[in-house]
């Protein structure tokens, strides 16, 4: 354990493989407690790694990690990036635009042409749900979901659990057991509300989904949350340990079929109901599922007035990016409540994490 | 201290002595004493015997014969302020409401600019608080500016005091759009009014497709239009309903309809579960389309009168009367009965005018030019007592049911803390004490204890003659004008003061 180029902490050869058996993580749902805190705790080794003067384990030296972002992304391409590289990985990037996608090759044509060249893991994030579905079912070596439409965002989901474990004091045990958790805004298009929805549940903590009905339909609650249309009331009702304050996805409401909420829609007709009608909407700056971003705000934006009657040690969780002043006050986004920032950093440990465990088991 | 005429019309303390009070809110219907203290109900009693006047009282009233019933409610009137003020304001349609027997009305959001977002339902608030002489509700716009693409500011509407949601005058046409504004609403707990009507199928309509469209030349407005509509929008609540476990759906109501179609829909509907609900109007429970082509006998005719001499020459033609120009429009005497029906087997449990003033420029014009709509406040009562009182269709006490607590559950006025958003203009010198109590215990509707003091005598056997030139309405729109009727409103009281007194209320 005495230089760092040998080891990894906390991740011993093996020790996480019986618990970690997946070649894929294409989601949380159904991933067990143990699984879950398997990630979790591995991660837990990583972010040591970030402290040091020199960045870097060899886990994965000699292995190709290839980005396949068939969706444009900032902060999670850079994060898996910067995740495969402090393992040692090589990196090999491929966007939607500018490529054999455009021309209209199949995804899953383009997933087995950068496999055929020799690549160890694919990070896909693509718009529609259930792409990397797809890619995995015909691809060898390991796929981690990125982002797939209205669907999931598992290492987001893993990050924002460990960040509410790490401000509540639960990093040894991941036990979440009486923590309560409020997603707030635009669940019905939010693969970041389903993946945390999944795996807060799996580990003991309660979910409520808050967001007026259109964005938060009561029959979210066969995922296994509860749902509220009022944020105040809940507020004013206790026992908050964290609200992640989800932004308005206004590209997802209009533009696009009627494919809004999956199996989870509104009444009878599922889908259809926040979805389509895009008829005197201005794209970009307003939603068909509510009037209007004032109205929105007022309901349910996080201002300082209702961070301050959140309990004390609740923390702000916002998975980025902000829409300051709609979902989040400026204020509340810079408090002292706010765990951002830390969500980010964090959330390059877990990707280590998912990106080693993933290989290692791809290996298998 | 108030002086003897403030005494007079806003006693501090008020016994109405041996009314027959009728409050379906609370079961009561028997002849009973009033009081009436600092705008409040203090209690409704068995009528004492005794014959002499009982003391502690500023005003005690004879009401031996009237009936005392909870202040009438009309969940939908149109008072086009702002922006229609030629034709109606807040002031004179509050007027006309109180001589009519109303204490509350529920605005409708068409006016100029819409009723759509929580500014304007301030400002109707504001303007009754400052000129009205009843208390006035205004119902949000359901979709910006009431153009029915996008929906309107509803959850702040609703923080604002608005107490239901229409796009009235239009009907909100888009299934989608319907159905996320159902959704939408929930939370709130305010009702959905629909004005049920298929765009696309009335398109060029002035009158109902029958007969008589088909011998005036009119476009023919099908029953289609209003049935289609509410079929739809009963199978969207369903959605709605069928969206999660314990929640209910909002309510949804269906404003003035006006064929057979729809009251079976509504009845089938109710059967379910749903909570559906509909009104009737008076001029849908008395009038068919032939008044367009025949005029006032015809109204005579339908309210079983004998026609005035001298109306209409016999030789004139089709009179193409634009007083009986609505929408939706007149139908046929199978509608009318089976909105009578509906009535009478508790399908149709709100009865509201739809009071429509129009100024003449707007009505003397050619019928297709013409605007729809009729006023209603000031003649609703004693057509609702001729047209389902004296047939026997329903009792008094059914027919106050359908003019109180049930549009107060509609609106939620039957919850103090609606309730309490409208106070009409003061009245000097009773500011010291009909000041709202806080917080109000009763909502709307009842003559519960402690209730606000919303009373309205009624004298059901008073014969009078409808005389639009006496109307307190800004507007004279009505097709009844000269129509002889029994029974009116003789005394109207709002928090306890009087805001309309009728000459036979003198020297009882």
């Amino acid at each position: 354990m005495a230089t760092t180029s040998t080891t990894t902490p906390a991740v011993s050869e093996g020790a996480g493989r019986d618990l970690w058996p997946h070649r894929c993580l294409l989601g949380l749902e159904g991933l067990e407690a143990d699984a879950l805190r398997t990630v979790l705790q591995t991660a837990r080794g990583f972010a040591e790694v970030s402290t040091r003067s020199v960045k870097k384990v060899p886990s994965l030296r000699g292995k190709v990690v290839a980005n396949l972002f068939f969706e444009e992304s900032t902060r999670t391409r850079l994060s898996f990036t910067l995740a495969a590289q402090r393992l040692s990985a090589d990196v090999i990037d491929l966007s939607g635009s500018g490529s054999s996608v455009a021309k209209g090759e199949t995804v899953v044509d383009t997933a087995l042409n950068v496999e055929a060249m020799g690549v160890d893991a694919m990070v896909v994030r693509h718009k529609a749900s259930g792409a990397p579905h797809r890619i995995s079912e015909h691809v060898r070596c390991a796929v981690v979901n990125a982002g797939d439409g209205k669907h999931e965002h598992p290492t987001q989901g893993l990050l924002d659990i460990y960040t509410l474990a790490r401000a509540h004091g639960r990093l040894e045990t991941f036990d979440l057991s009486g923590l309560r958790v409020a997603v707030v805004g635009d669940i019905v298009s939010s693969r970041v509300a389903r993946s945390n929805i999944f795996g807060l549940l799996a580990l003991g903590a309660s979910v409520v989904c808050v967001g007026p009905p259109t964005l938060a339909p009561r029959s979210l609650e066969a995922l296994g949350c509860t749902v509220e249309h009022d944020f105040d009331r809940l507020i004013d009702g206790g026992g908050l340990s964290a609200v992640n304050m989800l932004r308005i996805q206004f590209e997802r409401h209009s533009g696009e079929g009627g494919g809004a909420a999956g199996g989870v829609g509104v009444g009878g007709g599922g889908a259809g109901a926040v979805g389509a009608n895009t008829t005197g909407n201005k794209a970009g700056s307003s939603s068909p599922a509510f009037p209007s971003i004032r109205e929105y705000a007022q309901c349910y934006g996080l201002t300082a007035e209702r961070a301050s009657r959140l309990p004390v040690g609740a923390v702000v969780m916002h998975p980025g990016p902000m829409n300051r002043g709609v979902e989040i006050a400026d204020d509340v986004a810079d408090g002292p409540r706010s765990v951002i920032l830390e969500q980010v950093a964090n959330g390059l440990a877990v990707r280590m994490a998912v990106l080693f465990l993933c290989v290692a088991a791809a290996e298998c | 201290m108030p002086d003897a005429q403030t005494a007079h019309h806003a006693p501090r303390s008020l016994l109405i002595r041996a009314a027959r009070a009728i409050d379906p809110a609370t079961g009561t219907d028997r002849i009973s004493d009033i009081a009436v203290r600092d705008g409040l109900i203090e209690s409704v009693s068995p009528a004492s015997a005794s014959k002499t006047a009982p003391s502690g009282f500023d005003r005690v009233i004879n009401a031996e014969g009237l009936i005392c019933s909870p202040g009438l409610i009309d969940p939908h009137v149109h008072l086009r302020e702002p922006g229609g003020e030629d034709a109606e304001t807040i002031e004179t349609g509050t007027a006309a409401a109180v001589a009519g027997g109303f204490t509350a009305v529920c605005c409708m959001p068409n006016t100029s600019p819409a009723i759509d977002d929580d500014a304007m339902v301030e400002f109707v608030y504001t303007r009754t608080e400052q000129t009205a002489h009843c208390r006035v509700y205004p119902v949000g716009a359901a979709t910006r500016g009431r153009k029915g693409d996008e929906l309107a500011e509803l959850a702040l509407m609703a923080r604002a005091g608005a107490v239901g949601f229409s796009d009235d005058g239009d009907c909100l046409a888009s299934p989608a759009l319907m159905l996320r504004a159902l959704t939408y609403i929930q939370p709130t707990g305010l009702a959905f009014m629909q004005h049920c009507q298929e765009p696309s199928l009335t398109r060029g309509s002035a009158m109902h497709a029958g007969s008589v469209a088909a011998r005036l030349g009119l476009g023919g407005w099908p029953r289609l239009a209003e049935e289609l509509i509410v079929e739809r929008d009963i199978r969207l609540l369903k959605a709605v309903a069928g969206g999660g476990k314990g929640e209910a759906p909002p309510g949804y109501h269906v404003q003035h309809l006006s064929c057979a179609g729809s009251v079976d829909l509504i009845r089938k509907a109710r059967a379910a579960g749903l909570p559906v609900s509909a009104e009737a109007s008076p001029h849908h429970l008395t009038l068919t389309h032939e008044c367009v082509e025949r005029a006032e006998p015809a109204v005579a005719e339908a309210l079983g009168q004998a026609a005035q001499a001298g109306t209409a020459p016999a030789s004139a033609g089709p009179r193409y009367w634009t007083l009986a120009k609505m929408n939706p429009p007149l139908r046929e005497r199978s509608d009318v009965r089976a909105i009578l029906e509906g009535v009478a087997d508790g399908t149709i449990t709100i009865l509201a005018t739809d009071h429509a003033p129009h100024t003449p420029e707007r009505k003397h014009v050619e019928f297709e030019h013409a605007a729809f709509g009729i006023t209603g406040l000031e003649t609703a009562l004693a057509l609702y007592i001729k047209s389902l009182i004296e047939p026997g269709v329903i009792d008094w006490p059914r027919l106050i049911e359908l003019l109180t607590i049930n549009p107060a559950r509609l609106c939620r006025l039957d919850r103090p803390t609606l309730a309490a958003m409208s106070e009409p203009k003061p009245i000097p010198g009773t500011s010291a004490w009909a000041a709202t109590p806080q917080p109000l215990k009763h909502g709307l509707g009842t003559l519960a204890p402690s209730a606000w003091a919303d009373l309205t005598l009624i004298d059901p056997n008073l014969e009078w003659t409808v005389d639009a030139a006496t109307h307190a309405s800004r507007s004279r729109n009505t097709p009844y004008h000269g129509v002889r009727l029994t029974g009116r409103a003789i005394g109207t009281l709002v928090g306890g003061v009087f805001r309309y007194r009728h000459d036979s209320l003198e020297g009882r």
